[in-house]
């Protein structure tokens, strides 16, 4: 049994642990952070394996030892989850992401105040429980250039400070300057899809991504290898925290990273204050790390885990609980897939980064009329791989084959011979909205291999308005199918009754503690030392990928910390 | 195996070779010799062997029913040609040695099945009679079946098949990349270029490679 002492202790050194460890300790701050997993270096991922990586998911958490468990309903019994959407590494879900980019648009961040302004209080289901962010796109856009200038993303702008450039996403909100690295290529199943949605009147654009188009900061750019969501990059072109913020924070001196280190508890006084964590490390030892700031960053599943684990008689629902919401409130993206082949030429999904990309942004949060339509919010629309990766085992097992050819036999294997370099898949990547019965807790029954409850998941999406938008966003998908000319043009078959991916919430922010657990710092509203980083602390989730919103908050977290909170500790506000 | 499929093996074989050298030439690396190939040398034909798990039985069925999931014709290799027995086989001695039992299981409800409807083995039935069989399955009417069921048995073989074709040939599958050839996915390439991207034709700029290559190169 070790104890060491440190400024700061960061549980989770991922996409935004990372950027916090290296920002503290760049102000002088000793940090130390826990990671479970391992540590990789880029040279790992020389071996280009869609078995490995994709279908046996090697970057991920392994449900077997770290199970997460999902029911539908708190009437269901909760089974464990096969795939996980998050990191198992130093770096986090960043090593292994399609490094899709957003910032989220300035709608995103008052879906509540916006709605009831535009449609009336009546458009928000009325067991929702939606409230606005506690901060404005306008406060956040410093960091989201930051961000993106600090790791490395490209792109195109659709809004320079107001002004609408065709070509970028003109519904995103104005940025100050353009994207430090041009677009990355468009490739073939890119151009077919902005040939099909510009006759539908929409506007395509390049996805911006954390990967680099040109060599930037050291970093050679992308090779185009399509061994890319799923996979860790083997070049090192993929902005993952893993290769940018990681040697940063080491360079400093300050920083001490712990791998295999399993954080079970959270150690407070009982009294407003916590004062460090205990972890186990990969031998079983028993350890703990004394500090003056803790900093939760790990996935949002072990965010609420943890702090129902810690909890004490002064916090019996769990730690930095007084408000009874942590664990609630958790949204997921749903994604209504449609499957798109063409005769006459080939597309070959399989070269180039595969997720998403090549976009519309026109029927994603509130950039069109929802009047009459029975939803709010919408969905970004994608041409991507047909799973997360884009091989012949992600489209043998990810791509259902189109209605009346078999899933075996001499006809599935005449469909995937002749189609598998000839096809493309769309994904509208669908926004959900918050509910209190939408929750994470702590499962009576399973437990992980250090033998702590696994954390559980209790989601769906069945509410009418939910299926209304998905249903809408599939018909609009199959018509883009037709109108990139494709000879076939078929959906996957998506019904309620999943866990979604994306999880986001449980611990979120808000201006009020009655009703969220931390606040826009992610700093916890009942004890001023006890920070939280990452999706968890979302009020609201958009269509578009969490990462960069989060990063982005990470790093006006770290600025608050290092600028306010170090100097006089205490609540920010 | 028939003389005349190990006639067809064996020219694929030589093909495989040319395509590797090529590999070499193509990388601006030194040119390998042909014997230095070692393309040919994982071949463990499992039909009616022991292997490193199944039984003779359960090898026998596992193949002629992958083979059904994914026949082999004339110029497009099945399940046979990739060795995705092989595959299963060797993941189930490993990686998957949780599903052994969920196999045994699996295997002994499917003979029992068979015995009852048509009192062979899975392995002894006519084409058409497998492919009955593999419907019943799927539309749950074989009632041998309680776990796994018989959907449940049905979808793991399907997506270990897939696996078997599709996965790199070092896990024991897609034997001199059949599964690859058959769907045209050139593997482990570490480059596309901007002209490959834009191209609305089949990629042919270099031969497959596999990790192996990959190994060698580096």
């Amino acid at each position: 049994m070790a104890t060491e002492k440190a400024d700061v202790v960061i549980v989770g050194v991922g996409g935004t642990g990372g950027i916090l460890a290296a920002e503290l300790s760049k102000a002088g701050m000793k940090v130390i952070g826990l990671e479970r997993g391992p540590r990789h270096k880029t040279s790992d991922f020389a071996g280009q394996d869609e078995l490995r990586y994709f279908q046996r998911q090697d970057l991920r958490p392994n449900p077997k030892r770290q199970p997460v468990t999902w029911r539908p309903n708190a009437n269901a019994r909760a089974v464990p989850m096969a795939p996980l959407n998050y990191g198992n590494q130093v770096g986090g879900g960043t090593v292994h992401y399609g490094a899709v980019s957003w910032r989220f648009h300035e709608s995103d961040f008052r879906v509540r105040s916006q709605t009831i302004e535009r449609y009336g209080a009546a458009a928000i289901p009325e067991d929702c429980s939606v409230i606005d962010w506690p901060l404005s796109y306008a406060e956040l856009e410093p960091f989201y250039d930051r961000a993106e200038y600090d790791l490395g993303v490209s792109g195109k702008a659709g809004n320079l400070q107001g002004h609408k450039i065709e070509g970028g996403n003109i519904f995103e909100a104005p940025r100050q300057r353009e994207f430090p690295l041009p677009p990355l290529f468009v490739d073939n199943s890119a151009r077919i899809f902005e040939e099909g949605v510009k006759r539908l009147g929409y506007h395509p654009f390049p996805t911006p991504r954390a990967i680099l188009s040109e060599p930037y900061q050291g970093r050679p750019g992308c090779a185009y290898c399509g061994f890319c969501s799923t996979h860790g990059c083997h070049v090192g072109a993929k902005s993952s925290v893993l290769v940018t913020k990681i040697p940063e924070a080491e360079a400093t001196g300050n920083f001490k990273l712990v791998t295999g280190a399993m954080c079970y508890r959270i150690h407070s006084d009982n009294g407003g204050r916590v004062s460090g964590v205990s972890y186990y490390g990969p031998d079983n030892s028993d350890n703990t790390v004394e500090a003056e700031l803790v900093i939760l960053s790990p996935f949002i599943y072990d965010v609420v885990r943890l702090l129902l684990l810690s909890k004490t008689s002064k916090f019996p629902e769990g730690l930095a609980n007084s408000s009874g919401h942590l664990g609630r409130h958790v949204m997921t993206h749903i994604g209504g897939r449609v499957f798109v082949a063409f005769d006459d030429r080939y597309v070959n999904m399989f070269m180039g980064p595969t997720a998403q990309k090549h976009t519309i942004d026109d029927l994603n949060g509130d950039n069109f009329d929802h009047g009459g339509l029975g939803f709010i919010l919408g969905a970004q629309i994608s041409v991507q791989g047909p799973g997360f990766d884009a091989g012949p085992i992600a489209a043998s097992v990810g791509m259902p084959p189109p209605r009346g050819i078999p899933n075996w036999g001499a006809p599935y294997r005449e469909f995937i011979a002749k189609y598998f370099a000839r096809h493309a898949a769309l994904n509208a990547q669908t926004d959900n909205l918050p509910f209190a019965d939408q929750m994470i807790d702590l499962d009576p029954d399973v437990r992980d291999v250090w033998g702590l409850p696994a954390p559980r998941l209790t989601y769906d999406w069945r509410r009418p308005s939910e299926r209304a938008r998905v249903e809408y966003m599939l018909r609009k998908t199959e018509e883009i199918g037709r109108a990139m000319g494709a000879s076939h043009v078929w959906r996957a078959n998506e019904r309620p009754g999943s866990p979604g991916g994306h999880h986001q919430g449980g611990a979120r922010m808000g201006s009020d503690p009655k009703n969220s657990v931390v606040n826009r710092y992610g700093q916890s509203w009942d004890i001023h030392n006890l920070f939280i980083a990452g999706g968890s602390t979302h009020p609201t989730i958009s269509g578009f990928n969490p990462t960069l919103t989060m990063q982005a908050l990470a790093y006006m977290t770290a600025d608050a910390i290092v600028n306010r909170y170090k100097k006089r500790p205490g609540p920010l506000v | 195996m028939t003389s005349k499929h190990n006639e067809s093996r064996r020219a694929f074989l030589v093909s495989t070779v040319a395509g590797a050298g090529a590999v070499a030439a193509g990388a601006g690396l030194a040119q390998t010799t042909p014997q230095a190939e070692p393309a040919a040398d994982h071949t463990h034909d499992n039909g009616g062997k022991l292997g490193a798990f199944l039984n003779q039985d359960d090898s026998a069925a596992i193949e002629a029913f992958t083979e059904r999931l994914m026949p082999g014709a004339p110029g497009k290799p099945g399940a046979r040609d990739a060795g995705v027995l092989n595959y299963i086989d060797l993941a189930l001695a490993g990686a998957y040695a949780e599903l052994q039992d969920f196999y045994r299981r699996g295997c002994a409800a499917l003979a029992d099945h068979c015995r009852k409807t048509y009192s062979k083995s899975f392995a002894q039935l006519t084409a058409a009679e497998q492919d009955a069989v593999i419907t019943a399955m799927i539309e749950g009417k074989a009632s041998s079946f309680t776990w796994p069921t018989s959907q449940a048995f049905f979808n793991t073989l399907r997506t270990h098949t897939m696996e078997g074709m599709f996965a790199d040939p070092v896990y024991g599958g897609n034997k001199d990349f059949a599964g690859w050839r058959l769907v045209g996915f050139p593997g482990a390439q570490p480059v596309f270029t901007e002209a490959d991207m834009a191209s609305r034709e089949a990629f042919t700029r270099g031969p497959i490679l596999g990790l192996q290559a990959q190994a060698r190169r580096s």
